[in-house]
């Protein structure tokens, strides 16, 4: 299959959305499918050679935070030439309602257009100011896909209609791989942890397991936690009670190679997160490489964890909740190899390989209605007489020629 | 200019205007009508897909002839109704869905029946026609979620069309029906539903 990717966002700067894109392009290029992404860049950036640079992006605030995005008539002839020099089976456009290559190409496709929906915090009104302009936009989109259900609840809520879930993918064979290091490894009466994630930020949770740490220590004194992310350390250890900062490693910011392996080596994963989250990739990292997880109740997080016993869960901001609950984990080895087992077959359902396939029966299905879309333009082409059906928009039809379609 | 000249003027700017309008309008609708027509034929392949692989898998040998008999009456009716009102046959009228939702979530309910969790199971471990059809069965299933979800979305923005006032005062959906969401239920059964 031909496929175009349009992602919105400069491939200068690492995010969620270009990653997705880039290896969502890698998974469909292994597979033998032609596949060509448009993206922002700066002339000198080196780009993998499947991705067209459609010019700079300048930097711009929409819906609350700033982006790297390009648009304007230059930017829309590029985007015009690559969907021609493509020929798509298939466009499939990432956050279509931001004002960048995502609109243009959206606008200009002949081709079906998919299109993803990632963000779940969008702002009502400026999308309501922009009503007009929206709608006849995306009645283009054949078929709508979100990253997550809150992604999903906001499309629901301010555009109408539904889209089908499929999240986003993790490459869980590089964690599946990854191998303990002795440093981090746990035992039964000695106890490791692991905290994943920005030190100062209060909604990745480090506040609520700094405040269970001293009930945790009572009941495994030997514990020790290790803080793998970006931050300043030295005001968070601060914080800490005495025996707590004992027990405490903040390891800065890690590599990827290091996260896996701190992941594949400690006793327990902890997932503390108070919000803010819409799907915890992080926790399906840790279940990949096989440590078990303990995690807040948020909804994003249940659903990751699904209907078998994937991790076990404390009370949302609760501190002696989560000192309970994973007191009872470090106690049970059974349950925690249980976990470990049922956790890695989980990560599973997110892989790149299972998300692609789910992906590709999107393109399928509106493939063939697109196909059917062609069948019934021929047959009621004016040339091969009128049909009464369509009435009024037939006679303009025959009038004015086919617009802009 | 005399004043006469001038309002004429603006006469034939707002008169161009509302005309430009209303093709614009006309023609957006009609391009809506025919993709959700073409949704609508796609969920109509897809459905009959998973009527026919549900009757293979019926024919399979490998379920028990309850079972089998279940799955083979529930195909076959979803097959049956496809024939009686081809889609194609509608194009003209505009193509509906032919009040088929309760035949397919029949099939849908036999589907749930038949294939539990050991049943699934079985059949896996056998790894024979019986494993081959359920895997057309669950991909057919797979498809007519999405096919359906994708067409609903599409006649719900001509529907949001069809309700402008410019529309409805020029009559510019002409006699076209008006699309309707297809609501039946598509689930697959539980073991089956990643």
């Amino acid at each position: 299959m031909r496929i175009g990717l349009v992602c919105p966002y400069s491939f200068d700067v690492p995010g969620g959305v270009q990653f997705h894109v880039r290896d969502l392009a890698e998974h469909f290029l292994r597979q033998g499918h032609v596949v060509s992404v448009l993206a922002p860049a700066d002339e000198d950036t080196p780009l993998p050679d499947y991705v067209v640079s459609c010019g700079r992006s300048v930097p711009v605030r929409y819906n609350g935070s700033v982006a790297r995005l390009n648009f304007g008539p230059m930017t829309s002839a590029r985007v015009s030439r690559w969907l021609d020099e493509g020929s798509f089976d298939v466009v499939h456009v990432h956050e279509p309602l931001t004002p960048s290559i995502s609109v243009l190409a959206l606008r200009a496709s002949t081709a079906p257009v998919v299109a993803t929906f990632h963000t779940s915090n969008l702002r009502s009104r400026a999308l309501q100011a922009a009503y007009p302009l929206i709608h006849p936009l995306i009645e283009r989109i054949l078929g709508r896909i979100a990253v997550s259900e809150d992604a999903r609840r906001t499309l629901t809520s301010h555009i109408g209609g539904d889209a089908v879930v499929i999240p986003n993918g993790v490459d869980t064979g590089f964690f599946r791989t990854a191998e303990a290091r002795r440093e981090w490894q746990g035992a039964d009466e000695a106890p490791t942890l692991a905290f994943v994630g920005r030190i100062e930020e209060p909604r990745k949770g480090l506040p609520v397991l700094a405040a269970a740490m001293p009930a945790i220590l009572a009941r495994h004194p030997r514990t020790r936690l290790f803080v793998a992310g970006p931050g300043d350390a030295e005001t968070a250890v601060e914080l800490l009670a005495p025996a707590v900062r004992e027990a405490t490693s903040f390891l800065g910011m890690v590599s990827d190679e290091d996260k896996a392996a701190l992941l594949a080596s400690v006793s327990a994963y902890v997932a503390p997160h108070t919000g803010g989250e819409s799907f915890g990739i992080v926790l399906v990292e840790a279940m990949a490489a096989g440590a078990p997880v303990a995690a807040s109740d948020l909804p994003a997080f249940l659903r990751v964890l699904g209907p078998g016993p994937a991790g076990v869960t404390f009370t949302n901001e609760d501190p002696a909740d989560l000192a309970r609950v994973l007191g009872d984990l470090l106690d049970d080895r059974v349950l925690r190899e249980e976990l470990s087992a049922f956790g890695a077959q989980r990560a599973l359902d997110f892989d790149w390989s299972t998300v692609a396939e789910e992906i590709m029966a999107v393109y399928e299905t509106v493939v063939d209605a697109a196909r059917a879309v062609e069948a019934i333009e021929a047959a009621t082409d004016p040339a091969s007489g009128p049909g009464p059906g369509a009435g009024f928009a037939h006679f303009l039809r025959r009038r004015i020629g086919r617009g802009e379609a | 200019m005399t004043d006469t000249g001038m309002i004429l003027v603006l006469v034939l700017v707002v008169l161009v205007l509302i005309a430009w309008q209303l093709t614009y309008n006309a023609s957006r609708l009609d391009r809506l009508h025919t993709r959700v027509e073409g949704a609508l034929s796609a969920l109509d392949a897809q459905l009959v897909r998973r009527a026919e692989a549900t009757l293979e898998l019926a024919n399979s040998g490998e379920l028990d002839p309850a079972s089998s008999l279940l799955l083979a009456s529930a195909a076959s009716e979803s097959l049956e109704r496809q024939t009686d009102h081809a889609l194609a046959d509608d194009l003209l009228d505009g193509l509906s869905f032919a009040g088929r939702e309760a035949v397919e979530s029949d099939l849908s309910e036999a589907l749930g029946v038949a294939l539990t969790p050991s049943v699934v199971a079985e059949l896996r471990d056998r790894d024979g026609v019986g494993a081959a059809a359920l895997t057309r069965v669950v991909a057919a299933g797979r498809r007519v979620q999405l096919a359906r979800r994708f067409h609903n979305n599409l006649a719900l923005d001509a529907r949001r069309v069809r309700r402008k006032r410019a529309v409805r005062w020029f009559r510019l959906a002409g006699h076209a029906t008006m699309p309707q969401t297809v609501e039946f239920d598509d689930a697959l059964p539980p073991t089956l539903e990643s």
